[in-house]
């Protein structure tokens, strides 16, 4: 049997602002629910971009103390030279440190003032052979313990910060959007059967006259559809106000680290797939389970 | 058209609302059941629509089998099944056009057909001015003239009657008589539940009489007692 559009979309939009309060609520939690999801994954993607970019150029930095020997600088230099697990490195000069802190420090003229090239400490930015934090972190330390070495940054120590921060941020939005989903579903679940009680008549006529009981779904099945999507939707452009938000933030800043959680558009794209999705997931687990249970055929 | 073979209907919590009971009508007939409330009258009109099914026996209608009729055609019984109430079960919300009509989109007519059926209906059971009326705005009669023309629109082999009557005044009454009379001329093969003494001795049609959920008769040009 034809299903009519016409008379499906009718029956659904009817349903649908039957009880608009019902419906916004439910769509508006469904949304709650999903921008956190979609919180979730923007910053899953920008911990994964930042790792990536980390390990391209994963360095560490040997400064060295301002008043160290000659001879000390000498034999740090041979062996990174020496060094199998070196790639690269690099020896900066006091003219090159002076030029950084110029650079960094050129909105305080004061402290560009009190400080001359000789106090400032030189340093190796070294690329180690195999980019892999715990090796690199092993490294340093055989670097630290060197004459004349005043300490070792590790870029990797912030990034681990990060990584565990995000982490933990992350686990919890997305238990937040877990525990909201569920609630949305349940609100859904009340919202056609709602919709179920207040069209019985209806459906009993439907059912003594023949129609089937597809029929008599679809609508249902659709308004809740209907709600999810609206609320992905809702999400959707959230979480792009959200890329946004941070775009911004990041143009204000010369600190490039965190440049991987603005996404490409292609990653937005795909993220509010994942919205979509989940939005139309859950308003059909929520109809259908309404529909299972009061519209026993 | 419609055969029950020793049905037995139980329902749950053990009332048993028809025993061992056994008919046969044939196409075209018209049949009044007749007995006091809660001697099986509705059950006997539920299990030929297959809104329940028998605990023990077969049930005929149209040649199959009702018992046996898996779920999904149910749907396909029911379009040449019409049904009328004692209550009407029309639709507050829309005219009686739309109530007639609903009865056709909901099992997927086009809109041609309904455009053309439901007019001449509506002219039928002699409504053809209220068809823009809601059932609110109508007599008794008249809405139970609107359940007919809904019941009856797909035009279905047979139309299941329970009460039809039981709402209205007497004069009111026998105008739906004559209408539901003139469907059955058509060769639609009628089933009535009925209290109405009046009716079933002026029409002199076959009478089934049930007692305590037994067929305690059957007669070709029956009475009401």
């Amino acid at each position: 049997m034809a299903l009519r559009i016409d008379y499906i979309a009718k029956e659904t939009g009817n349903n649908l602002i039957r009880n608009p309060s019902l419906t916004l609520a439910t769509v508006l939690t469904v949304a709650v629910s999903l921008a956190l999801l979609g919180a979730a994954l923007v910053i899953q993607r920008g911990v994964d971009g930042l790792n990536t970019r980390f390990e391209d150029d994963v360095e560490f930095i040997i400064w060295l103390n301002p008043d160290a020997q000659p001879e000390q600088q000498q034999a740090i230099d041979r062996a990174l030279a020496d060094s199998p697990q070196i790639a690269s490195y690099r020896y900066i000069t006091p003219e090159e440190t002076y030029a950084e802190f110029q650079e960094y420090f050129k909105d305080s003229p004061s402290v560009l003032e009190s400080v001359t090239p000789e106090q400032l400490p030189t340093s190796f930015r070294v690329v180690p052979e195999v980019p892999e934090l715990d090796v690199v972190e092993a490294l340093g330390q055989e670097f630290r313990q060197l004459p004349g070495v005043r300490d070792v940054d590790f870029a990797g120590e912030v990034i681990k910060r990060v990584n565990e921060f995000t982490r933990v941020a992350s686990n919890i939005m997305l238990g937040a959007a877990l525990a909201s989903a569920s609630a949305s579903a349940l609100l859904m679940y009340n919202s056609i059967r709602t919709a179920l009680f207040a069209r019985r008549r209806e459906i009993e006529v439907m059912r003594l006259v023949g129609a089937t009981n597809t029929f008599i779904r679809v609508p249902f099945m659709l308004e809740g559809l209907v709600q999810g999507i609206v609320g992905a939707g809702v999400s959707t452009l959230a979480v792009f106000g959200l890329n946004r938000v941070i775009r911004n933030l990041l143009e204000q800043t010369t600190f490039q680290l965190f440049d991987s959680f603005v996404l490409e558009s292609s990653e937005l794209a795909s993220v509010a797939l994942v919205l979509l999705a989940a939005g139309a997931g859950i308003g059909f687990v929520g109809s259908g389970i309404a529909i299972t249970r009061y519209l026993d055929a | 058209m419609i055969k029950l073979e020793n049905v037995t209907k139980e329902y749950p919590g053990g009332t048993t609302a028809l025993k061992n009971a056994s008919a046969d009508i044939a196409k075209g007939e018209f049949v009044f059941l007749v007995g006091a409330s809660g001697s099986g009258k509705s059950t006997f009109l539920r299990l030929l629509n297959k809104q329940e099914d028998p605990s023990e026996g077969r049930i005929f209608v149209a040649g199959k089998d009702v018992s046996k009729l898996s779920s999904w055609k149910v749907p396909l019984l029911r379009r040449n099944i019409g049904c009328i109430f004692q209550d009407f079960k029309l639709l507050p919300n829309r005219t009686v056009g739309e109530n007639v009509s609903f009865a056709l989109e909901v099992i997927g007519r086009p809109r041609h057909v309904i455009k053309n059926q439901v007019p001449a209906i509506c002219d039928l059971v002699g409504l053809g001015e209220m068809v823009d009326k809601y059932p609110e705005q109508l007599s008794g009669g008249e809405q139970q003239r609107v359940s007919i023309a809904r019941a009856f629109v797909n035009r279905p082999l047979i139309l299941l009657a329970d009460e039809p009557t039981g709402n209205l005044d007497p004069q009111t009454a026998i105008g739906i008589m004559r209408l539901l009379d003139r469907i059955n001329k058509t060769g639609t093969t009628v089933v009535m539940a009925t209290h109405d003494r009046g009716i079933v001795d002026t029409m002199r049609r076959r009478v089934i009489g049930l007692s305590a959920a037994e067929i305690v008769r059957d007669q070709a040009r029956g009475v009401y007692e």
